[in-house]
């Protein structure tokens, strides 16, 4: 049915002569192609050059390689002994602690948020201070992100009925001091404390606690100061209460 | 994430209290703080506000188009550092086509991001920084 009318088809008719052209244009490039996918398939054995023991390309105008696979002959029957499988080491966990041996070398941000007694917690007020100037943030710590070297918390405060949340890397050089301003009373039964968020659990602003802990701070300055001068033993003492 | 028919706090005494975003300014994405953003007017401050803001001759009435800056977002904005900061709400400052702020003050705390992108009149009329 689809042979007659190509059969006798009018001389004059171009576009339909020109299809089938393209047609079987399309048809003899399938051809080719399938050539020399074939003849390119033949050589790929590596039995074919042992000697030289990888698969060339050569182009036929320029006599030139234009690519080169090499093939490798099995370790296993190239030594001639069972392959020992090589010794297992997390390269991530290796940079982190190297990182973290750079950047914290006292060890004081590792411990500040160790899983210990004395570290800092989820629902601890926080205190951070920027190296590069700026007011230092103050803040519920909402939650800890243990990462390595990318350990970060997360403080929420308000500043002025709006409501801020930050979050900090504590490895970064830029914070130069994170300090525990309050104590959470009793242990938070949560990890991430996200409902601080709502209205109904909403701390407000930690101004107050922040201020009374300078205030208490700047107290034992003072006596530290004066037991300096006065005597040693004094200063002694202010060091053990810390 | 401003983008249009985002509805932003205006927080200084130009007028406004509530407008909302009609384009961002500049650029093909959601505008962030420090970008610029054409704003609707969409509620004034009350009586007492309004007249304060009639007395020093910069007022806006609802329905106004007007330049603003973004100065607070909900959206977490990442620094260079790695800090991220994150505000409770969206808010803004108008300004006029030459970029100087309408309102003479501002009350609240306006991201830090706006001294990278220079805004620094806004920054000095803010009471504080985060």
């Amino acid at each position: 049915m689809n042979v007659t009318p190509l059969a006798r088809r009018p001389l004059s008719c171009l576009k339909s002569s020109l299809r089938q052209a393209r047609q079987q244009k399309i048809f003899s490039r399938s051809m080719v192609t399938e050539v020399q996918a074939a003849a390119a398939a033949t050589p790929k054995t590596p039995s074919q050059s042992p000697d030289q023991n990888f698969y060339r390309l050569v182009d036929k105008k320029t006599k030139t390689i234009r690519s080169a696979f090499a093939l490798y002959p099995s370790t296993s029957a190239a030594a001639g002994v069972p392959l020992t499988p090589p010794k297992t080491t997390n390269p991530v966990a290796a940079l982190h602690e190297f990182q973290i041996k750079k950047l914290d070398p006292t060890g004081a941000r590792t411990a500040l948020f160790a899983r210990t007694r004395e570290a800092a917690k989820v629902g601890d007020i926080l205190l951070v201070t920027h190296r590069r100037g700026g007011e230092p943030f103050a803040g519920v710590c909402l939650s800890i992100r243990r990462a390595g070297i990318d350990t970060a918390v997360l403080l929420r405060n308000h500043i002025g009925k709006v409501g801020v949340e930050m979050w900090f890397k504590i490895y970064n050089r830029n914070v130069a001091g994170i300090e525990i301003v309050k104590r959470r009373l009793k242990r938070a039964r949560r990890a991430r404390l996200t409902y601080m968020r709502k209205p109904k659990h909403d701390m407000g602003s930690v101004a107050e606690y922040v201020s009374a802990w300078r205030k208490s701070r700047r107290v034992f300055q003072t006596k530290g100061a004066k037991g300096k001068t006065a005597a040693a033993g004094a200063s002694g003492k202010g060091g053990k209460k810390k | 994430m401003i983008q249009l028919k985002s509805m932003l706090n205006c927080i200084d005494n130009s007028g406004a209290a509530i407008v909302e975003c009609a384009m961002v300014i500049g650029q093909k994405r959601h505008a962030s703080i420090g970008d610029r953003i054409v704003v609707v007017v969409q509620k004034q401050r009350d009586a007492g506000a309004a007249g304060m803001a009639a007395a020093s001759g910069a007022k806006v009435k609802r329905g106004d188009i007007r330049h603003a800056v973004v100065v607070r977002t909900k959206q977490k904005v990442t620094r260079r550092d790695g800090s991220c900061i994150k505000f409770d709400d969206n808010a803004c400052v108008l300004i006029n086509k030459s970029g100087d702020p309408i309102g003479s003050r501002i009350n609240g705390v306006v991201g830090m991001e706006l001294r990278k992108k220079k805004w620094s009149r806004i920054l000095s009329m803010a009471p504080s920084q985060a």
